[in-house]
């Protein structure tokens, strides 16, 4: 019980920044919108080598870290 | 007659002894009191200064009602002032050490998330500064206001740290929330995502009309 409030103690002040991948989306489109520049993409895919193999596959739903 | 002359005066010495001894048995038991009331007092105000200041008052008027009965000679008064103090003095210590057991935990959640909140806002900036374009949210200016109050929760951030490791909790969680709340400004300000905890309380509706 106290592990568990100590949990969503800890989730409330989760500052991580996410998108959830829409179809049509790129890497490099998602860094646009983010940061206004899409070259800086790479800093998305290494936040997300967890998830992500390749920078070019991504797939809709998917949940990304924005740093 | 010469009997009650020969007794009138022995009466009286007796009465008046018989007087001085009771008053100095309660100058006695309000000397102890006041004693204790006082020890009692020197033992927890500190903490009870420190983390509810507003209640340390009422003890030292109390403490110095009874004092002046005493001076006064009023013993019995100062006896039954200084008498009740330690067992108020009692409930005020349980409710300092529950305060701050309080703040504790609010710093504990603090230091657990402000460094998180801080941390992704210097990402942030950082990657910014590395674009060549601002995203369509942002100006130049805004990005460099929010560089500035990014610098200032940092600095304070520290302060607080600082004021916590010095045991001046109150002023520590007094500068986390300056912290928070800049922190807060400053992820907003970028187009971020500001933490449920750190995000400000919605404003109490409106009362309907009519």
């Amino acid at each position: 019980m106290a592990e568990e409030e100590k949990k969503q103690g800890a989730d409330a002040w989760d500052a991580t920044q996410w998108h959830v991948v829409e179809k049509g989306e790129t890497l490099s489109k998602i860094s646009k919108k983010y940061y206004g520049d899409p070259n800086l993409y790479m800093k998305i895919f290494e936040a997300n080598k967890d998830v992500l193999k390749n920078p070019d596959l991504i797939k809709i739903g998917q949940k990304l870290r924005i740093p | 007659m010469t009997a009650k002359r020969f007794w009138l005066p022995i009466l009286l010495v007796v009465f008046g002894l018989f007087v001085v001894s009771c008053g100095s048995g309660n100058k006695e038991a309000a000397t102890a009191a006041m004693k204790a009331a006082q020890d009692s007092w020197n033992a927890a105000k500190g903490e009870v200064v420190k983390y509810i200041p507003d209640q340390a008052k009422g003890v030292d008027d109390a403490i110095k009602g009874a004092k002046e009965n005493f001076d006064k000679g009023n013993f019995d008064a100062a006896l039954e002032t200084a008498k009740v103090i330690p067992d108020r003095v009692k409930a005020l210590a349980a409710a300092a050490s529950a305060k701050k057991a309080e703040l504790a935990k609010s710093w504990e959640e603090m230091s657990g998330g402000l460094p998180k909140m801080l941390e992704a806002i210097k990402s942030r900036l950082d990657i910014l500064s590395q674009s060549k374009k601002l995203p369509a949210n942002l100006d130049k200016a805004k990005l460099e206001g929010a560089k500035g109050g990014y610098e200032e929760a940092a600095k304070m951030w520290e302060d607080a740290k600082a004021a916590f490791a010095g045991g001046n909790l109150t002023d520590a969680l007094a500068k986390g929330k300056t912290v928070k709340e800049k922190a807060a400004a400053v992820m907003t300000a970028l187009g971020m995502e500001v933490p449920a905890a750190a995000a400000p309380a919605p404003a109490p509706a409106a009362a309907p009309k009519g």
